[in-house]
């Protein structure tokens, strides 16, 4: 029995993993990621119903369908929230965001002012949770176990980033950015989740944002205002963002010294048995696909006329090509894209199949950037303890009848 | 530059059409294993995190445990007592292990 079948037949109420039939295995080894959990019969708020790992902190993720479309609509747009105190009314007369540290004048800009007083932006951008796929890793890194729907593309709107500091003014010295928005955790003495990036990690394209699809952000993916760094893991994408301090120094803190991190070396891996010190934040996405359409399970008409759809992405240095096989990887062919939003957006891939054999097919796709890094077959990637950047080929397996 | 006036005008009209009133976020009751131990999982887990974060994280070994509820005594700051810490990765092991010490 393959793993995500058993898996699939013994998930109860929710998407949890009840059992394992995993045998001892001596080195990381990598494989498809779960796939196909159950979802809840429970919708959170301005979602519908998607498959809930958690309701406290939220955790939801995107049904495997969502990407057979560039844009990822708002009700269907996964949620990850660490701390488990959100606030759950907003005053938006009073709220915003403090900018202090660091700078010239310590300013406190209002929504209306962030949307008046300065040039108001656009950008369509990957967002995806670093441990996306983290399933396919055994052992099992520690982690939720995300299938690959802890990913989303939307159109963002806001201001940039840069025109807020500017207005603030940055001192001489500063070097380092913090940001921390509204959630909070059930005791004070637990740290925040604060995020610590470089001034020159943080160009014109970082923006912060009010707006997801031309909606307001929903309340779970960080209404009022949340970060958007395109091009970069989601971890960094501070919701509910309510204070901007400018360092000159790195302040040491969990949530960057621990979490999300890699090892620091060439391929990035470690063995379960000895992790690799010293590790490096996660930062920039690597290229990787996932096929919308069609699903594992289904069944197939043979001769009929099928569009295998899917989306592409990368770190911003944009999608060259992707390629699809019927063959289990034997030959490849090129699929087409539709790249109208930008580098950092999904690239939208289709590839017209007519399935000649009966019986099940495994349908592959994988995408390769304009710097030729292309996707490894999910065998070939190695293990890290966090289950962290997998960007397998993707598999899906259908039955031609 | 049309289209950064039109943005304008269309901010001032529409300030957050979301209504001002509270969120609920609902509850889910996930079906997490009864024995030994439990009481010390309630009392100190879910002060912060809903039984989903313990049965999502997979089977994992003793150590795995381990380390995840020094973490939350490390970094996070939960005041569990020591008898309840090792009462409570004694709970994960048996209910959510993979049968593996490390």
């Amino acid at each position: 029995m393959q793993r995500r079948d058993f898996l699939k037949t013994s998930i109860a109420a929710s998407a949890a993993i009840v059992g394992s039939n995993l045998s001892a295995e001596p080195a990381g080894e990598t494989h498809q990621p779960i796939d196909g959990r159950k979802m809840s019969k429970m919708a959170f708020p301005e979602k519908r119903p998607m498959i809930t790992y958690s309701d406290r902190p939220p955790l939801l993720e995107s049904p495997r369908s969502t990407f057979a479309r560039g844009i990822t609509e708002n009700d269907e747009f996964f949620v990850r929230w660490h701390l488990p105190d959100i606030p759950t009314k907003t005053d938006l007369e009073s709220y915003n965001i403090k900018i202090s540290g660091l700078v010239e004048k310590e300013v406190n800009i209002t929504l209306k002012e962030l949307k008046n007083d300065f040039e108001q932006v656009e950008v369509t951008a990957v967002l995806q949770c670093g441990g996306n796929s983290r399933s396919a890793f055994t052992p099992i890194a520690g982690g939720i176990q995300w299938g690959s729907g802890a990913m989303g593309c939307a159109k963002w709107k806001g201001v940039r980033l840069s025109d807020l500091l500017e207005k603030a003014g940055l001192k001489k010295g500063a070097h380092w950015v913090g940001f921390n928005g509204k959630d909070n955790a059930a005791y004070y003495e637990t740290p925040n989740f604060v995020r610590e990036l470089e001034l020159d990690e943080l160009d014109d394209h970082v923006i912060v944002a009010y707006e997801m699809n031309g909606e307001d952000l929903p309340y779970l993916n960080g209404f009022p205002l949340r970060l958007v760094i395109p091009g970069y893991y989601s971890d960094s994408w501070v919701k509910m963002l309510s204070n901007i301090t400018v360092t000159d120094k790195y302040k040491s803190l969990f949530f960057m010294d621990i979490a999300y991190r890699v090892p620091d070396n060439a391929t990035e891996s470690e063995t379960p048995d000895k992790h690799f010190h010293p590790t490096k934040p996660i930062t920039s996405m690597n290229v990787k696909s996932v096929i919308g359409y069609p699903e594992n399970d289904m069944k197939v008409y043979h001769n009929s006329h099928m569009v295998i759809r899917g989306v592409a992405f990368d770190d911003g240095h944009g999608i060259r090509k992707v390629m699809v096989s019927t063959d289990d990887g034997k030959t490849w062919n090129e699929a087409l894209l539709k790249q109208e939003e930008g580098r950092y957006a999904f690239t939208e891939f289709r590839f017209t199949y007519k399935p000649t054999k009966y019986g099940k097919i495994n349908i592959m796709a994988k995408a390769i950037n304009r710097l030729g890094d292309e996707q490894p077959f999910a065998k070939d990637i190695l293990w890290n303890h966090g289950g962290y950047k997998y960007n397998g080929i993707d598999v899906v397996t259908v039955e031609v009848v | 530059m049309k289209k950064i006036v039109l943005l304008a005008i269309l901010a001032m009209s529409s300030l957050f059409a979301q209504v001002e009133q509270k969120i609920e976020v609902p509850y889910i009751s996930y079906e997490i294993k009864m024995g030994k131990g439990f009481d010390a999982v309630q009392a100190n887990c879910l002060m912060c995190h809903s039984f989903g974060y313990i049965i999502n994280q997979g089977p994992q070994s003793r150590e795995f445990w381990n380390k995840k509820v020094q973490k939350m005594i490390t970094h996070f700051k939960a005041p569990i007592m020591k008898e309840d810490a090792n009462t409570v990765v004694d709970y994960l092991f048996q209910h959510y292990g993979n049968g593996k010490l490390k």
